[in-house]
């Protein structure tokens, strides 16, 4: 048996949207340890992995791992039906096809019940090891989700230099050349937090000194990469979970872009970069 | 069952070649013997002088002594010598001939002194084979060519001076200065009893023509031109006059032949005393037997009983390997030809005389098989071009041989400055010639190609031939004889042959086997599809030389049985005028009429039986029955002067005369064809001899076809003589008889009558009508069918004829022109499935959608089990969302006819194409070249063009198939079509539902570039239950609920590991068979064969599953 409840339901529908439209369907892993997702895109160039602790859920109970297979949007369009106040909660039993979603509205007046058929994916598991990464840049998650934006109308590609006291988002197109550089604005709120982070391993905690305009850079080495702009613009749709984001980048290694969420977990995407002999390949 | 009948056949072949060798070896020896009594005498070695002027230059060592053993052999090559001398006093010569051309010569001495004295003359050249097989070259001297032009009343014998003087001085105006003929028209007569074909001529009045002769065939056409610009005739008017042209248009050759009754491939004699044999020394050609004789003293046999035969005529296929450099399809300015394998067989018999192979630089022996071997390319090829001449062949075969083999080979001796080798024809000293031809015609379509001429040879490529016949959704040899003779050909890729080459002589003896492999593939087909016997016929029956059936349309065919049938019946044709290129001409072209009728198609799943009437030979009957011809068509103005009685009107408003006015010849045409096509079919019936069937048979289909292309002929207005008053009509009638019986048949079957239903027709289209009785019985509905056939016959024109032949039940009428049904021609047992429309033989389609609808069909058409096709889609779809499915399944192929660049937008093959050259330009599909590819999964919204992805390599890097766009893009369409008339909610049954939830999403390698596969890491799973592994140290393979059971999951594991080994050896062999060697390596990467998708998988589902079983630690 499993059974999750979420008292804030908008996190579910947001989560969800943030990811619908990279991976159609998807195994998800219920285990003591919370409500988890990894699954690749279907042009495999990038890896999202989701998680939901158990302890940021209101109730949550898991007698033995169950792994649900969903057509996300099919799981979409049944969370669209909750309003964002509702409480959610998913059901399913050890051996069962369905998954039931209830939502309770606040007045706790209106009960919803909604199920879908599970779907069986056979598929593996995939991670992403994790390392210490060259750079780590953290700034204001609507300011990355507009530079995506606004790159992406020049050009295909977006290059990310990051040096000690700024980040620089390049690129070029048909049309012309775009250059956006952030500069750095305090070092200490980031160092604040990073000491937080190592302290509470994955559990982060958003702090407000870091609002705005902001941009923290912590760098052992400058990396510059170059990643799609389709796949980042795609990743961005996860602005609403959080005020900030954080980019992880080394030197020939995946991009990180991670968003937390609040008391509970996180979503992650790991997007490879380009390299020079594939560019004529993909365009 | 595929494994084991293909292997039954390869054993065969090989002891054919083993029994072939044994012969072989025999005849050598015999031949060594007298090999210096034969040397003189024979015709080969002495003109071999003539041409062979550079001193032949040989390499030292071992290959040089190769060569001697080709000049020792050679003897065998030839063809049997003659008994004893022709002698001309007593022996008459009988031959098939197969080839007519002409040149322009010097006048032979047969003719007179006069003619000879104007200067030269069209010889025309038949070329043959006689009972015995051998060769024979006739000249035939004295043919004038000649044309009509029409002239005025007042027009008499004294102006024809005149006439002619007044022609001759514009003849030689016009000319130009280059070829100075001194003389043209030679000679004019008034003709009196002639009349125009065209337009029924009220009291049968005669024209007045000119008959006037040239001297060279090319002068007719400028003659006429001249004619029809006007020329100026003094004592007949004062100004010019125009005079409208017949019959000049006409190819000489054909003139000749319509004149002495010459149709192809007939019999001719040439009686004693009539001809004169040339002797050695004056010998223009090749041939064993030449001879002059007078167009006027042979006679020519009609093809009937004993000249109905064929002679063994030679025919020789052939297929060349050249070495290509990486990434570019071979071009014969650099790349070598380093194979020509050439087989020779006689018309007849079963097994080729000669298998011979020319390599460049050794290669190991091959069984049955002469393996000539050169260092050098340039000896390489004047070789065979001595063997060509040697061999003197009457057939050239091959593979796509016209724009492929021949071009390269004579290009390649081009650039290498082989100034001896371009003399294949048979005609001593004359260089071949090669030119680029659009063929444009509305039943083949445009095709562009080349046009060699290789005189006194015919050129027979099979792949002009299967394209014109058949609609196959690939026409490369391999897949062409996959569908034919039912078994795979290896594939060698072109760059693989370029290594083979430069291996050792092991590994270029393969080479050579692949090669003579294409080289006989040719000849079964040619033998499987009876092309010989058919072309023959059809060349009989409709009169033109063989040649012209691939290289022309259907017209000449017609038109060369209107003028023999215009001929004896005192008519000739009128010239049609050249259109000119303007505008006009363009709107002139397309001229339209209304076609067939087609009756609305009432869709639906009938499951009573359904009658179908059909209109035998419908065009053909209404054109004999309404007497539709050019010369019974009356003009407007005429009809007020005709009785009523001797004329019909067609739906139309044109007015033909009725038979007893006058018959016109085109239903005459179509009478003879169709009569000895009853004949044929009788005698067919009677016939036991195999051979002789094939000819039968071949004549039967050569007469339908040749009935039925009148029609066409008469509409075609870009054509020599189009009429669309009689195509038009023709439409019409067709139209109103379909109308009619469909009125005539509701109105009698219907239970008020008596009949157990009412009759509905559900469909109808140009020549047939399917009609539903309403009765549950077969038997009935059959009764019916035959009642209603015969009722409805009376009331139309004789011959008209409906016929009732077949019942489908149960019927599957999707929508016009598409439809299926279980043919039953007796109550007892149903004949076969027919379908019409539905299999998509298109070439963009993959193989799963065939599969998938011919077995729905057969469920639900066959076995009547609806719910079982439903069952089986649903299983299929499941089975391609689990990516179970074989691939080869999903692959689909395009041909790259131009650079990804070229195409206006962007194509899924083409971009594809361009990626793998990147990826490795050796193996990338080059501009001609087919490209397989399948659908992978891609971003969203990703265009179709960005998901193709060479299966090989999909399959290597375990890339997921796009199953969405297999069902969406290709199943949904066809799948819906054939079960909406039978399901309600078609699309949620099949498409949606439980079968639809169980999906595999496989992981990509990690070698694939770029993606973030290169740095995300596949965490063990257990082999039990998939739940990932958290403690290794309890099992590497298995998790904590399943490693109880650990001895359960090595054994499956085992077993799976086992089996697949199994099926690869199976695989394995199976290919190393249909490469003839066990012992050697696999090199086929033939993208049209299925075994060679499952041998990959197979191979791949092997690694991985040995890969699970190591997992175990055992």
């Amino acid at each position: 048996m499993f059974e999750a409840r979420i008292l804030q339901g908008s996190i579910l529908k947001k989560v969800l949207e943030s990811i619908k439209d990279l991976v159609t369907d998807a195994n998800f892993e219920c285990t003591a340890n919370g409500f988890a997702l990894q699954a690749m895109d279907s042009s495999h160039v990038s890896l999202v992995a989701l998680m939901l602790r158990s302890t940021g859920f209101d109730h949550y109970r898991c007698d033995r791992d169950v792994t649900m297979g969903m057509n996300l949007l099919n799981m979409s369009k049944m969370l669209k039906c909750a309003d964002n106040d509702d409480t959610i909660t998913m059901k399913a039993d050890d051996a069962g096809d369905v998954v039931t979603f209830m939502f309770e509205n606040p007045k706790a007046d209106k009960i919803s019940d909604f199920q879908m058929k599970l779907m069986d994916i056979d598929t593996e598991h995939l991670g992403i090891p994790d390392t210490e990464y060259e750079a780590t840049v953290k700034m204001s998650s609507n300011e990355f989700q507009r530079i995506c934006r606004d790159l992406s109308s020049i050009g295909d590609t977006v290059t990310i230099a990051v040096t000690k006291d700024s980040v620089k988002f390049t690129t070029s197109g048909d049309i012309g050349e775009a250059n956006i550089t952030c500069r750095r604005t305090s070092d200490g709120d980031m160092k604040e937090e990073k000491v937080k982070t190592e302290e509470d391993g994955e559990k982060v905690h958003n702090t407000k000194s870091s609002e705005g305009q902001n941009v923290d850079i912590d760098l052992q080495e400058p990396v510059t990469l170059t990643f799609a702009l389709r796949y980042l613009n795609s990743f961005c749709k996860a602005t609403s979970l959080c005020e900030n984001v954080r980019l992880q980048l080394s030197k020939e290694l995946p991009v990180v872009v991670q968003y937390l969420i609040e008391d509970m977990g996180y979503v992650r995407f790991y997007l490879a970069p380009k390299i020079e002999e594939e560019d004529a390949d993909e365009s | 069952m595929n494994t084991t009948t293909t292997t039954n056949k390869r054993e065969g072949d090989e002891k054919d070649f083993e029994e072939e060798e044994d012969k072989k070896r025999a005849k050598k020896d015999e031949l060594e013997e007298d090999e210096l009594e034969t040397q003189e005498t024979h015709p080969w070695s002495a003109n071999e002088e003539i041409l062979e002027e550079e001193v032949y230059v040989q390499d030292l060592g071992k290959v040089s002594d190769d060569v001697k053993v080709v000049e020792a052999e050679k003897k065998s090559w030839n063809r049997k010598p003659l008994a004893r001398p022709i002698d001309g006093q007593t022996d008459s010569i009988l031959f098939q001939q197969l080839d007519i051309d002409y040149i322009i010569g010097q006048p032979h001495e047969m003719l007179g002194q006069e003619r000879r004295s104007k200067g030269q003359a069209a010889i025309l050249r038949m070329f043959g084979v006689t009972e015995d097989g051998h060769s024979v070259c006739v000249h035939v001297h004295g043919f004038n060519p000649y044309f009509y032009c029409a002239v005025p009343e007042t027009f008499t014998e004294q102006h024809i001076p005149a006439f002619l003087m007044s022609l001759n001085s514009q003849m030689m105006a016009h000319q130009r200065s280059s070829n100075s003929a001194r003389h043209f028209a030679l000679d004019a007569h008034l003709i009196l009893d002639k009349q125009s074909l065209m337009n029924f001529q009220p009291n049968g009045k005669k024209g007045r023509f000119l008959r006037i002769i040239m001297m060279l065939p090319t002068q007719v056409a400028q003659a006429r031109g001249i004619l029809e610009n006007g020329i100026h005739v003094d004592e007949l008017h004062q100004s010019a006059l125009t005079f409208p042209t017949f019959e000049s248009n006409i190819l000489y050759t054909l003139r000749f032949m319509v004149d002495r009754a010459v149709v192809g491939g007939n019999w001719l004699e040439l009686p004693a005393k009539n001809y004169r044999v040339r002797p050695q020394q004056r010998k223009a050609s090749y041939c064993q037997i030449e001879c002059d004789v007078m167009f006027d003293r042979f006679i020519s046999h009609a093809a009937e009983g004993k000249y109905s035969k064929l002679a063994p005529f030679r025919i020789l296929s052939v297929d060349i390997e050249c070495a290509g450099r990486k990434g570019f399809f071979p071009d014969a300015e650099q790349d070598p030809v380093i194979q020509i394998a050439t087989l020779v067989t006689e018309q007849g018999s079963d097994s080729p005389i000669i298998k011979a192979i020319w390599t460049l630089d050794t290669c190991a022996p091959i069984v049955g098989a002469e393996v000539k071997s050169f260092r050098d390319e340039r000896e390489l090829l004047r070789d065979w071009g001595k063997f060509m001449r040697a061999v003197d062949p009457d057939m050239l075969i091959g593979y796509n041989i016209v724009n492929f083999d021949f071009p390269y080979l004579i290009k390649r001796a081009q650039t290498l400055g082989v100034q001896d080798f371009p003399y294949w024809g048979r005609i001593i000293g004359k260089q071949l010639t090669i030119k680029d031809t659009t063929f444009s015609s509305k039943a083949y379509g445009t095709r562009e190609s080349k046009e060699i001429t290789i005189e006194g040879r015919v050129q027979f490529d099979m792949l002009q031939a299967i394209q014109r016949d058949y609609k196959l959704s690939s026409y490369s040899l391999n897949s062409v004889s996959a569908h034919f003779l039912g078994e795979q050909k290896e594939d060698v890729h072109h760059s693989a042959i370029s290594e083979l080459q430069a291996g050792t002589a092991e590994t270029r003896r393969r080479l050579a086997v692949y090669c003579l492999k294409d080289a006989y593939l040719p000849q079964r087909l040619l033998d499987k599809l009876m092309y010989t016997y058919n072309y023959i016929e059809m060349s009989r029956v409709t009169g033109v030389p063989l040649s012209f059936l691939l290289a022309r349309g259907q017209s000449i065919k017609v038109m060369s049985q209107l003028l023999r049938k215009a001929r004896q019946r005192g008519l000739i044709i009128p010239a049609r005028r050249d259109r000119g290129n303007g505008p006009n001409a363009q709107l002139e072209g397309e001229v339209a009429y209304e076609g067939a009728t087609v009756l609305d198609a009432k869709a639906g799943y009938y499951e009573l039986p359904i009658a179908t009437l059909d209109f035998a030979s419908l065009y053909p009957s209404i054109m004999m029955a309404h007497n539709l011809c050019y010369c019974t068509l009356v003009k407007q103005h005429d009809v007020a002067d005709l009785p009523p009685e001797a004329y019909t009107k067609a739906p139309t408003g044109d007015v033909f005369v009725k038979s007893t006015q006058f018959k016109g010849i085109l239903p005459e045409i179509l009478e003879e064809l169709l009569s000895a096509r009853k004949r044929a079919k009788q005698d067919l019936k009677k016939a036991t001899d195999p051979l002789e069937r094939a000819v039968l048979d071949g004549r039967q289909l050569a007469l339908k076809i040749s009935a039925n292309s009148v029609y066409g002929f008469t509409g075609a207005t870009v054509g020599q003589l189009p009429c669309l008053e009689i195509s038009a009509s023709t439409t019409a009638y067709g139209r109103q008889m379909i109308d009619h019986t469909k009125k005539l048949v509701e109105e009698k079957y219907t239970t008020a009558n008596g009949y157990e239903g009412d009759a509905e027709v559900i469909y109808g289209d140009t020549d047939s009508v399917m009609i539903k009785f309403n009765c549950k019985e077969l038997k009935t509905s059959m009764e019916y069918g035959l009642e209603a056939a015969d009722y409805v016959s009376a009331t139309f024109t004789k011959p008209i004829k409906l016929e009732f032949e077949k019942c489908y039940w149960p019927y599957l009428l999707i929508s016009k022109k598409r439809y299926a049904g279980l043919l039953w021609e007796n109550s007892e047992k149903w004949t076969k499935m027919d379908t019409k429309g539905i299999e998509t033989v298109r070439r963009d389609n993959c193989l799963l959608v065939r599969q998938v609808v011919e077995t729905c069909l057969t469920k639900i058409l066959m076995d009547r089990d609806i719910p079982g096709a439903v069952k089986y889609v649903q299983n299929t779809i499941s089975d391609l969302l689990m990516n179970k499915l074989d691939l080869s399944l999903l692959v689909i192929t395009k041909g790259l006819t131009k650079t990804a660049d070229e195409y206006a937008v962007k194509a899924a093959h083409a971009e594809l194409a361009q990626r793998m050259f990147l990826r490795d330009p050796a193996t990338a599909p080059v501009v001609g070249d087919r490209v397989a590819y399948v659908m992978i999964k891609a971003t969203k919204n990703a265009k179709g063009y960005e998901k193709s992805e060479c299966p090989i390599y999909a399959m290597d890097n375990n890339l997921p198939i796009d199953h969405k766009h297999y069902l969406d893009n290709f199943l949904t369409k066809p799948l819906l079509r054939l079960f909406e008339p039978i399901l309600q909610n078609a699309a949620s049954v099949l498409l949606s539902g439980e079968h639809t939830r169980s999906i595999a999403l496989p992981t990509p390698s990690s070698t694939l570039a770029g993606g973030i596969m290169r740095f995300a890491k596949v965490r063990p799973s257990c082999v039990g239950c998939r739940a990932p592994i958290t403690d290794e140290k309890l099992s590497k393979s298995l998790c904590k609920h399943c490693v109880e059971d650990e001895s359960k999951h090595l054994q499956k594991a085992l077993v799976t590991v086992n089996e697949l080994e199994k099926d690869f050896n199976r695989l394995w062999t199976q290919c190393q068979r249909c490469q003839g060697s066990l012992h050697q390596d696999v090199l086929c990467t033939s993208r049209d064969c299925p075994i060679f998708y499952r041998r990959r998988k197979t191979q791949k589902d092997l690694i991985e599953a040995t890969t699970t079983l190591k997992r175990f630690d055992w």
